[in-house]
């Protein structure tokens, strides 16, 4: 049997439902089609960061900023506190190079607005005095905020199912067809299908196989991260924390500062966040290993042997799990979203590799504008899944 | 005032049987779904004392058979460990371990 809808959203992640809430918001008929179960994929094995310090200056950052004022509705909207959050960041300076580095940074994210500053050694240690001695200084921003992964997509699926939204589960899709009316007709692994003249492929790092379906070509490439979580402890500092490396290795992967061969092959760089559950995520790894998403010893170790020598006292502090994530990685570092222009119909919305929790929302309410006004904004045009088509694969 | 489903199933994280049993409702029929959702087995025991309760529930609520919903997978660490425990060590002893 043939189930028909407005749009049909390929992938349950933070991203597909942010996209299938706000597309049942406007009044659209949606189905979700989820591979796995809740959470089985990146979103669920992530951190929960809204972190601004890590947007590269430009359009990542703009949108990260719209989100975060939607994360601010959303909280009325879902009926729920979403573990918002906004302990403010720090991003942890080891020596002089990097200083330079991250002053330039600083200086750059303030002209896009972001409230952000270099602290001294005397004042980043009042806001983190567990802190190893070596690290001279550090940025501070009040904006850095976080929200708790799991519920934003629990609540987005929720509501979205109030007002009518479906979110169908196990099932992944394995065609994609045109058919002669020019609706599109979807069949997942239990040969169901679906007919819609929307498509939405928020498949994540699955996103290049999903358009390989219709002979779209969307380069996307699994990039592991692992993550390790402690047991719940008191606070140890005011806010969260990055190693300026962690932003190195996210924003300029050409330049390694004072990388071991280990940290290169890992993509290791320091991430700490206090989480809605009261323990500590810490992180984490950028490796590029397939569609691998266990944890390793390599890796767990090596986070671990971080966290130590950037803050001595967590190596009194239980772990109880780690856990792994593909994030969705683009070629260019930008996410993909848009239309496809040889498939009048078909959108993508995913490649956010690390911003996926920060720009769920605001990814959500501009696919859901141009699905259903056909509105493109002229400034999401470097976004747009086009960008790739010159390398386009034949299509036969 | 509290009836009979306001105790908690899983105590690491404090979820009643009442929350427990509202996902399911939802549609939430698996432990990891309802794992990912309440909270429940995701703090210190790691679900080993309230996993196979949580199952029971589904099974019981759902008319799945209990084994189906016991497949879950157990990830590294398999009991909590101090940081310090893997910290510089040779790989063959904590592989060992």
């Amino acid at each position: 049997m043939v189930q028909s809808y407005d749009v049909l959203v390929i992938g349950g992640g933070i991203i597909g439902l942010s996209c299938g809430y706000y597309l049942t918001k406007q009044g659209k008929r949606v189905v979700v089609l989820e591979s796995g179960g809740f959470a089985d994929g990146a979103s669920g094995a992530c951190d929960d960061m809204i972190l601004f310090q890590s947007k590269k200056p430009g359009i990542n950052l703009e949108l990260a900023f719209e989100s975060l004022e939607l994360y601010k509705s959303l909280v009325g909207e879902l009926e729920d506190s979403l573990g918002f959050a906004n302990y403010g960041g720090m991003v942890l300076i080891e020596n002089e190079r990097e200083l330079e580095v991250m002053e330039e940074f600083v200086m750059q994210q303030r002209s896009y607005g972001l409230d952000v500053e270099i602290l001294t050694k005397a004042a980043m240690r009042k806001k983190q005095p567990f802190l190893h001695e070596r690290f001279i200084a550090s940025t501070y921003s009040s904006m850095d905020s976080q929200a708790y992964p799991f519920a934003v997509m629990h609540r987005f699926a929720r509501k979205g199912r109030q007002m009518g939204m479906q979110v169908v589960h196990k099932s992944p899709v394995v065609g994609i067809q045109k058919d002669g009316a020019g609706d599109f007709l979807v069949t997942t692994a239990q040969n169901m299908q679906y007919r819609a003249p929307h498509v939405v492929n928020a498949a994540g790092a699955w996103a290049g196989k999903v358009a390989d379906l219709i002979g779209l070509n969307v380069p996307m490439e699994p990039r592991r991260g692992q993550i390790i979580i402690t047991e719940k402890i008191p606070a140890i500092g005011e806010t969260n924390l990055w190693s300026a490396k962690y932003l190195v290795t996210k924003l300029k992967p050409g330049i390694q500062i004072d990388s071991t061969e280990e940290e290169k092959r890992l993509g290791l760089a320091f991430a700490l966040t206090r989480t809605e559950g009261d323990s500590y995520l810490i992180g984490s790894t950028r490796e590029f290993v397939g569609y691998d998403k266990r944890t390793t010893m390599e890796g767990i170790r090596a986070i671990i042997n971080q966290a130590v020598s950037f803050i001595p006292v967590l190596k009194d502090v239980n772990f109880i799990r780690a856990i792994a994530g593909l994030r969705p990685a683009t070629p260019d570092g930008k996410m993909v979203l848009g239309e496809h222009a040889g498939v009048p119909g078909f959108f993508t919305a995913a490649g956010h590799e690390g911003d996926g929790i920060s720009l769920a929302p605001i990814t959500g309410k501009l696919l859901a504008d141009m699905v259903c006004e056909g509105r493109s904004d002229a400034r999401l045009e470097e976004l747009s899944p086009n960008r790739f088509a010159s390398n386009a694969k034949e299509v036969c | 005032m509290a009836d009979d489903k306001d105790f908690f199933i899983c105590r690491c994280e404090e979820v009643t049987l009442r929350e427990i049993e509202e996902v399911i409702d939802e549609g939430y029929h698996t432990i990891d779904d309802v794992k990912r959702i309440t909270r429940a087995g995701m703090g210190l025991c790691q679900g080993r004392s309230c996993g196979k309760v949580i199952a029971r529930i589904i099974s019981q609520k759902t008319g799945k058979p209990l084994e189906e919903v016991l497949q879950t997978s157990y990830r590294f660490p398999v009991r909590t460990e101090k940081l310090k425990a893997l910290e510089e060590e040779g790989p063959s002893d904590a592989e060992n371990n």
